[in-house]
């Protein structure tokens, strides 16, 4: 377990913003970690569409269950999340 | 005794040159100093500029500038314009006072390392006014905030903001570091006098003072004008080195400062001017957006004067076009969405009226930043007013030191290199392209998020990042400037029927 910064690029918000996680959390606890300083704050919210998250340029999200540490993505890369 | 008309003594005496015997050349004028390598010895003689003033003369001119801004403030002290004027206009004159004071302060010592290590005699002569003229202007505009302190906190950051870690400070350091401090003297008039003063300058000094006097600040915009009467002088100072770089087989290099700190310039006038144009001024007193007036001294008069001189237009020209619609947008957004880390309390600016002035201006706004403050306009109005402040902290450019911003759902992107195991991030392609220019400039500086990573700003939360910043600590941060009361007609559009 170990404090891992990420770089958000929530689609539909205008800035990338900087949130913690940890490299035990699995993508979809990633993805809620973004949401938290994005939806509802900059973005609106899309009730019942869950959030994906994919690197950033990447067609391919990661699996829901991935843990962060198994993407390779290395420290303030920047994740691209998206409502599916 | 009768004076000497000028004509008779003035050439002669500007182009007085040291002629060393016992030191060398380069231990007389030091390379890392003096700066334009390859230009031949004889070739700095020549260098002329348009402005032939004496001290008699530049003294007698400079008292009369005084007398007139001076005694313009003094008249108009018991106007009680704090008081009186939009609360968007003091916001404008707390970021103004503090992002510029200090900054024309040190670019005495700027202009003062002309007047030591130019090889040009005539450079030294001219830089020597130049120097006294920002001293004048570092003065008057501590003088003239001083009047507010007692009213208002903030107005301290005029003397306090470049000595503090406020975000904005580190952006405008490495800024001015880069333009103004660190490069041989040659080089820093083209970035400093040619790029940023002959473009930029122009932009808050003259496109501000027409909102000034609309806004009924008449103190601000005499004082402006004051101000801007020096600039256009000692910005004349890069112009004549352009000229013998290009003749030496320089164009190159020449073109490089020039697409360097052309970009800079116009990502920080973007927070200095372009937010303010477009979002403070009332809109009832605005002359043009930030974009019109960009377009008109930039993209018109600034770029005919390097096409005059033989230079083209930067590489990302089409990049920097499509960037006027977009960035300072996305920065007014950060910025007001992080207002207590701001000395100022910013103004929204996006009334139904404001908002139908910037989708004319900005066709598409309302349908990209617009749907952002749709989300920030229903948070307030709903009575949510902790989910307008964000919880944590934007990304930085590794450059630029700003916020890295784009259009919503168009062009907000990040622009990443590894360099030497360290990863930075840019707000732009540009911003990128700079850092490559010369790595071991840029390499070693942190910029906020480097710094809150590595464990330099405690406690590591948003309280501890505005404590390092100065909020709270020399004056509270900012919050809505006009008391969110422009929410008004969004919360009567948005009563429920009946």
């Amino acid at each position: 377990m170990a404090l891992f910064p990420i770089s958000s690029k929530f689609e539909g918000d205008f800035v990338l913003k900087l949130v913690p996680v940890d490299t035990e959390n699995t993508m979809a606890e990633v993805a809620a970690a973004a949401a938290e300083h994005s939806v509802g704050v900059h973005v609106p919210d899309q009730p019942g569409r869950p959030i994906r998250a994919r690197a950033e340029g990447s067609t391919e999200a990661y699996p829901l269950d991935m843990k962060l540490s198994e993407t390779g993505l290395g420290p303030t890369d920047t994740v691209e999340f998206y409502f599916e | 005794m009768a004076l000497l008309e000028r004509s008779a003594w003035y050439d002669l005496a500007r182009s007085t040159e040291w002629t060393p015997s016992y030191i060398s050349q380069d231990e007389l004028f030091p390379p890392e100093m003096s700066g334009g390598e390859g230009i031949p010895a004889e070739v700095w003689s020549t260098y002329d500029e348009p402005y032939k003033v004496t001290y008699r003369e530049y003294v007698d001119v400079q008292r009369q500038k005084d007398e007139g801004a001076y005694s313009v403030k003094a008249a108009l002290e018991r106007a009680d314009l704090y008081n009186k004027a939009d609360p968007g206009w003091i916001s404008i004159l707390k970021e103004h006072y503090a992002a510029v004071a200090l900054v024309e302060y040190g670019a005495s010592f700027q202009e003062a390392r002309y007047v030591r290590w130019s090889k040009a005699p005539g450079m030294r002569n001219m830089a020597t006014f130049g120097m006294l003229d920002e001293m004048r202007h570092g003065q008057i505009q501590l003088y003239f905030p001083h009047e507010y302190i007692g009213k208002d906190r903030q107005f301290d950051w005029s003397h306090q903001m470049m000595w503090s870690n406020n975000w904005v400070a580190l952006g405008a350091r490495h800024f001015f570091d880069d333009m103004l401090m660190t490069r041989g003297a040659a080089e820093t008039s083209i970035s400093a006098n040619f790029a940023f003063e002959t473009g930029f300058t122009n932009l808050q000094f003259i496109g501000l003072s027409g909102d000034a006097a609309n806004a009924g600040d008449f103190t601000f915009s005499k004082l402006i004008q004051s101000i801007q009467s020096d600039e256009a002088r000692h910005a004349q100072l890069g112009t004549p080195l352009l000229q013998m770089m290009i003749e030496n087989g320089q164009k190159a290099k020449a073109q490089n400062l020039i697409d360097i700190a052309f970009w800079r310039s116009y990502r920080l006038f973007t927070i200095l001017s372009g937010i303010p144009m477009d979002y403070y001024v009332p809109l009832e007193v605005r002359e043009s957006s930030f974009k019109e007036f960009m377009e008109e001294w930039i993209v018109t008069q600034f770029m005919k004067s390097i096409e005059d001189l033989g230079l083209s237009k930067p590489w990302y020209w089409d990049i920097f076009l499509r960037d006027l619609d977009e960035h300072h947008h996305g920065q007014h957004l950060g910025t007001y969405s992080w207002r207590p880390t701001l000395w100022w309390n910013p103004a929204a600016g996006v009334s139904p009226e404001e908002r139908d002035w910037l989708e004319e201006k900005y066709p598409g706004w309302n349908d990209t930043f617009g749907k952002v403050w749709d989300v920030m306009i229903d948070n307030f109005v709903s009575g949510r007013p902790e989910k307008t402040v964000p919880g944590t902290l934007p990304m930085i450019c590794n450059v630029s030191q700003l916020p890295i911003v784009g259009t919503p759902g168009v062009s907000l992107k990040d622009t990443s290199i590894v360099f030497e195991g360290r990863k930075y991030h840019f707000a732009s392609e540009v911003d990128k392209w700079i850092f490559e220019q010369d790595p071991e400039r840029y390499k070693h500086h942190k910029n906020l998020i480097d710094r809150f990573l590595g464990g330099e700003i405690q406690p590591a939360n948003l309280d501890g990042v505005l404590e390092y910043m100065g909020l709270g600590v020399i004056s509270p941060g900012g919050d809505d400037a006009h008391g969110y009361a422009w929410l008004e007609a969004y919360k009567t559009a948005l009563a429920p029927a009946g």
